[in-house]
């Protein structure tokens, strides 16, 4: 908790930056416009209807995306965890899947399925899924012999012994993937939004630079840094809740 | 890997571009923009041939691997610093919580209205991001080096900068190494992306326009391009750092470590 929120201090050099960039600057410099333009700048696009409806398609599209990546990725990464064969003959694909930036996908799918908002969620849905798979298929192989060895002394039938052993024990693994997906996932909207021009906060931003709006852009800068931010900490504190109560406790006899 | 497990990890590959093969070329799938696998090596093979690939792979490599370097240089010493005063990490952690999930893409729009379509802008959108792991491990490294050896350190009245070199930097080199690894692949990553939708050179570029005039083997082919370079880069790192860290990858390395 204490890396989560840290002490209030520690936001001070982010804070003086601020300060001194704001007075230093001069309101109306081209390139570095001090942080009040970006705020009168974030105002004025609220006022004129655009930056709401960007923002919430940014954010849906963005919860959208990951929801799919989450049900797939673990999905598969069980699947693949627990069968041994899908896992051998998978495993040079994966390895190569791994190396691949990410944002390469985008051209791909824009080029096999146009400017389709279908698209958009399966560009997020297949790269957010890949440290969520790969993650999951870690914690499937390091479940404790002694749970398996269990399910198989109490014979327990193969789909009993993945959803009563495997896949409770391989929540915390898949939390950490998650976390990475999140992350991935912003950059991905955000990429798709700037490559294709389709709606979102992405979109704002390039349409600002063309004009060479910079206290536009600026302020789409902090507004996107704000929002990352408060997803961070959102998806931290239900990684935090999760884990502080998993795995269930029974009582003991 | 046993070779067992080769056998049927490259079995499953050929397995399954056969099957795309198959379904492609026999117009079973019809997807007007998706070529066969053999057209693709096709499209390799005269892509690779033409002189402008050279120079693509290049400015792709050079702006990644100099802003990579730039990335380390400013993380490592930031994170030394960071990691050994407990003062500057009460004064800045929370600062570097709050930037730091700042989406890297984010920076292009920045970085093109700063630059224009040039280098400067990649390194801009390359270094922003390829910070933070080199710091946070540096840090997380320095910070964590054991009680036992500051004690010692102390103890024989070393200077500062010998206590650097001889007892901090050897313990945390392995974070130090970790925080690197994951700058150079978050900087490959962010060289095609500032290609793709900034500065128009190199393999990031070359792929956005191979999609636009509808050349979808070639596409395939910049795709492939970019993901062994990957492999290439990380390779070369793992095995730079176990020649300078002899033991440091002695332990068995889980096979689906997140890197």
């Amino acid at each position: 908790m204490n890396r989560l929120l840290p002490a209030w201090v520690g936001l001070v050099p982010l804070v003086l930056v601020l300060i001194v960039w704001q007075l230093a600057v001069p309101a109306a410099s081209p390139n570095f416009p001090p942080p009040l333009a970006w705020w009168r700048s974030l105002l004025a696009m609220a006022q004129a209807g655009v930056l709401l409806p960007a923002v919430f398609e940014t954010l849906w599209t963005f919860l959208a995306g990951l929801a799919i990546a989450i049900v797939a990725g673990f999905g598969l990464g069980v699947l693949i965890g627990t069968v041994r064969q899908v896992r051998d003959w998978s495993a040079l694909i994966l390895e190569f899947m791994r190396a691949l930036p990410p944002p390469v996908v985008v051209p791909i799918a824009v080029l096999m399925m146009g400017f389709a908002p279908a698209m958009k969620l399966t560009v997020i849905a297949i790269t957010a899924a890949w440290p969520i798979l790969l993650n999951t298929v870690a914690g499937v192989q390091a479940v404790p012999p002694l749970l398996s060895d269990v399910g198989r002394s109490m014979h327990m039938p193969w789909h009993e012994r993945v959803l009563r052993i495997v896949v409770p024990a391989t929540v915390p693994a898949l939390l950490v993937g998650v976390r990475v997906a999140v992350a991935l996932a912003i950059v991905i909207t955000l990429l798709i939004e700037i490559f294709t021009s389709l709606p979102g906060i992405g979109v704002l931003m390039v349409q600002g630079q063309r004009n060479y709006n910079s206290a536009q852009v600026f302020g789409l800068l902090g507004l996107v840094g704000v929002l990352a931010y408060c997803l961070t900490i959102v998806f931290a504190l239900i990684e935090g809740l999760v884990l502080s109560r998993w795995p269930p406790r029974v009582a003991r006899r | 890997m046993t070779g067992r497990q080769w056998a049927s990890g490259i079995g499953g590959l050929l397995v399954c571009l056969a099957l795309w093969q198959v379904l492609v070329g026999s117009g079973f799938v019809e997807y007007d923009l998706l070529p066969s696998p053999w057209t693709i090596a096709g499209g390799l093979a005269t892509m690779v041939t033409e002189p402008a690939f050279a120079v693509e792979v290049g400015h792709t490599l050079a702006a990644t691997l100099i802003g990579w370097l730039a990335a380390v240089l400013a993380g490592t010493g930031l994170g030394a610093v960071l990691g050994t005063s407990p003062l500057a990490r009460r004064y800045c952690l929370a600062s570097i919580e709050v930037l730091r999930p700042l989406p890297a893409v984010a920076f292009v729009p920045v970085a093109l209205l700063l630059f224009g379509f040039s280098l400067q802008m990649e390194l801009l959108v390359i270094v922003a991001p390829a910070l933070w792991p080199a710091l946070v491990n540096t840090m997380e490294g320095f910070a964590g080096v054991p009680q036992r050896l500051t004690d010692v350190a102390a103890t024989f009245h070393l200077k500062r900068s010998t206590r650097l070199l001889r007892v901090y930097l050897p313990a945390a080199a392995p974070a130090v190494v970790v925080g690197m690894r994951l700058s150079l692949s978050l900087a490959l990553v962010m060289a095609v992306v500032a290609e793709m939708v900034g500065n128009p050179e190199g393999l990031g570029y070359a792929l956005v326009r191979e999609q636009q005039a509808l050349h979808p083997d070639l596409m395939f082919g910049y795709v492939l391009v970019i993901g062994l370079l990957g492999m290439l880069l990380n390779g070369l790192l793992v095995w730079g750092s176990r020649l300078a860290l002899p033991g440091l990858f002695r332990r068995p390395v889980a096979r689906w470590d997140s890197a």
